[in-house]
């Protein structure tokens, strides 16, 4: 069950999600009730145009226009006490600080406080709190297909590199053997993108360096752990940080989450903050650990 | 059990870990160097330290020829067992060094490990480390026949004075030599009172015997076990922390070392004893703790592994009277006493008259585990408890026992259904058993 559940997670994104995100923008549809999981239905277009994605953390019509106009349609009472911060996001907005900037930056908060939550009640390690919230914004902004796709490719070109470089026993110091590595995985990502017309997966033509850079970086911390541990262990951190880093990538794109932040930051803020407050005071048995002592408990 | 006894990582870091260790402790705990200088200070044995590196330049003038056939190097903060390479002997032609897993080292292969570690490829975030060179603890004759070529270690966790729950770690060839849980070794819990081993965990499941053998786990007896205990728990009073994990070594000759503190033990230790170690760290959170022998004691009588599961399908449930004659330890060397004892199952604890403890000499200070606040129907009343071992129908037992000032006592002894596990009473007391014991008294 346990090994089945992140497979399984990880075949819905790569058939749905792609296809969801297009069909937001084709639909259009600006509903508030509206996630994207409900959307594959409406998109029953049997031949797709390769339609550009939205990345959300670019600034572009299609990733400002809809907030813009939400923010721009609600009613505002006065200013204290329940609405301050949707004044100051108003007239920040109208100076021009893009409004998905500040959705994303709101909804930081709430993906960390996921994060700490799988961790401590459900036991999924993950690495850190870090690198699963950095990897879910790479993914957003290139999308969870290509982002992972890139990711597995430097995680496995380090590996691989690493232990080649152990076989044929080239023996360096740690800073140039690392920046060995590092020129390895550059090549493995140039590779990919080199073949960026020969496999046509539509978002890999607008990656940009910064989610590589990102990755890259995020890379090297998996391989360094993942000597440290046996394999066994390092292939289920691996898969349970995708798992974080998909249902962390989920809230950030989930639509409706993104209209509710913007529109009502003061509640989404305090109740993360009072959410992360009771979670650090929780000390009860995380439901990996039930099962993990379930001998223990049942004897 | 209930799910509230087992320790769980949010409970051990938030109840336990924050509240009792303080920042000056784990930062000796999380460097070996410190560490062992604070052991050392401290006067508890730990293997030798041949050489320091703290900068890059230390090497180039060291002598690797000069060391002693085996050694160990390792990082001084590095994170689980990485970084560690034990070298066992002399290569035979000279010219370089085996480690246990038999792999072949030249001079060149350690110096580039020693500034990989200098360099901090093993400690947490990179940080710039220093590495060390070690004394080898080789395998003590009584493992020898359990490990895999590594040396077993000793796990320990020490809460408020008192050793809560032990683990021993037996290298295997899954773990190439290594006691480390996570890369194959097994965790055999070990009774704290006796220093024999219980159960077995390899990979997170219970096992019987070593893999691929037939050869038992449990029953192995650990030799000089009170001096490990009490190497414990002075290593904890050394560094300061309140709850942490003390890693035991056992030198074939010079006997027990402490390789290394950790201040945030792993909780696999609760599989391999099958038992839960927040109900054990909460009984001793509030006691008063006067020395590690003091503490030791403790331990014994609270911890004593439960044994009436194995000794029932040894020889059956045992059928015992209601007055049954016992024999009690004595403090003094040798000294023991047959009483006759009241099994009474409506008592929970087994107490004992004042003037029976006293004449055996175990209410002195050293043998009184704490003192609790009575009610009974004559008003509240302190009393003593005290460790107390005695030998019931041939099985021995050892806990702690109230002393009782009345002088009412029919009976100098009454045992209470917590040591009566394993055991069926008879209510029936035969007359001419009554008049003995009353003659005896």
């Amino acid at each position: 069950m346990k090994k089945i559940l992140p497979l399984l997670l990880i075949v819905y994104f790569f058939v749905f999600s792609e296809k969801s995100v297009c069909a937001q923008i084709k639909t259009e549809v600006p509903s508030p009730t509206a996630t994207f999981e409900s959307e594959p239905t409406a998109s029953p277009d049997p031949t797709p145009e390769p339609t550009p994605r939205v990345d959300i953390t670019q600034k572009s019509e299609e990733s400002i226009g809809p907030l813009e106009k939400l923010l721009n349609d609600q009613v505002l009472g006065p200013v204290f006490p329940a609405n301050p911060l949707k004044y100051a996001i108003r007239a920040s907005v109208k100076a021009g600080v893009p409004p998905n900037t500040i959705v994303l930056l709101i909804l930081l908060p709430l993906i960390a406080a996921v994060i700490a939550a799988a961790r401590h009640i459900i036991g999924l390690r993950g690495f850190g709190i870090f690198l699963p919230a950095a990897l879910s914004i790479v993914f957003v902004a290139i999308g969870p297909v290509v982002g992972l796709l890139l990711f597995l490719v430097i995680v496995s070109a380090s590996t691989f590199f690493r232990m080649l470089l152990r076989k044929i026993k080239i023996k360096l110091q740690y800073l140039p053997r690392m920046s060995l590595i590092l020129w390895f995985v550059v090549c493995g990502v140039l590779l990919v993108l080199f073949l960026a017309p020969l496999i046509k997966i539509p978002g890999l033509t607008n990656v940009s360096i910064f989610p590589v850079l990102l990755l890259v970086l995020l890379a090297e911390d998996f391989t360094k752990l993942q000597l440290g541990k046996s394999a066994r262990t390092a292939v289920s951190f691996i898969t349970e940080t995708i798992i974080l880093s998909l249902i962390s990538y989920m809230f950030l794109t989930m639509q409706s989450l993104q209209r509710y932040a913007l529109l009502n930051p003061e509640i989404t803020l305090l109740s993360v903050a009072v959410f992360d407050l009771i979670l650090g005071k929780y000390t009860g048995l995380r439901v990996l650990e039930y099962w993990r002592f379930r001998k223990l408990i049942k004897g | 059990m209930k799910a509230q006894n087992i320790l769980g990582l949010n409970a051990r870091t938030q109840l336990f870990s924050y509240q009792y260790n303080k920042p000056k402790s784990k930062r000796i705990a999380s460097s070996k160097l410190l560490t062992e200088k604070v052991l050392k200070k401290a006067g508890i044995p730990t293997p030798l330290i041949y050489k320091k590196f703290i900068k890059p330049k230390d090497i180039l003038n060291f002598d690797w020829n000069g060391l002693p056939e085996a050694f160990v190097v390792k990082p001084s903060r590095g994170l689980g067992g990485n970084g560690i390479i034990v070298i066992k002997k002399r290569s035979k032609d000279k010219t370089g060094w085996i480690t246990t897993s038999r792999k072949k080292l030249l001079e060149e292969d350690l110096k580039l490990h020693v500034l990989d570690i200098l360099e901090g490829a093993f400690s947490m975030h990179n940080s710039p480390d220093a590495a060390f060179i070690q004394e080898y603890v080789p395998r003590h004759k009584a493992f020898r026949k359990y490990a895999y070529r590594g040396t077993p270690d000793i796990r320990i966790i020490v809460f408020n004075k008192v050793p809560v729950m032990a683990m021993m770690r037996l290298p295997t060839k899954d773990s190439g030599g290594r006691a480390n849980l996570h890369q194959g070794a097994i965790g055999v819990g070990v009774d704290i009172a006796t220093g024999i081993t219980t159960k077995s965990i390899w990979y997170g499941n219970q096992i019987r015997y070593k893999p691929g053998t037939k050869r038992k786990l449990h029953g192995i007896k650990i030799p000089h076990w009170t001096d490990i205990l009490k190497i414990a728990v002075l290593s904890q009073e050394a560094s300061g922390l309140g709850l942490l994990g003390v890693d035991i070594v056992l030198h074939p000759t010079k006997g027990p070392m402490v390789l290394e503190l950790n201040y945030q033990p792993g909780t696999q230790i609760q599989l391999a004893n099958m038992a839960g170690l927040r109900k054990r760290l909460e009984r001793v959170e509030d006691l008063k703790v006067r020395d590690a022998e003091h503490g030791v004691k403790i331990a014994k009588a609270l911890f004593m592994s439960d044994f009436s599961d194995r000794v029932k399908a040894d020889e059956g449930v045992k059928t015992i009277s209601s007055l049954e004659e016992i024999k009690i330890k004595g403090a003094q060397k040798g000294l023991r006493k047959k009483v006759y004892a009241k099994v009474d199952t409506g008592a929970w604890r087994t107490s004992i008259s004042k003037k029976l403890a006293e004449e055996l000499g175990l209410l002195n200070q050293n043998n009184i585990l704490w003192t609790k606040e009575f009610k009974s129907s004559l008003g509240k009343e302190e009393r003593p408890v005290i460790s107390l071992t005695f030998w019931l129908a041939g099985r021995k037992i050892t806990t702690p026992a109230s002393v009782a000032k009345r002088m009412t006592l029919k009976y100098p002894i009454i045992i209470g259904r917590k040591n009566l596990k394993g055991f069926l009473v008879d209510p029936h007391i035969p007359i001419d058993k009554v008049k003995e014991a009353r003659e005896k008294k």
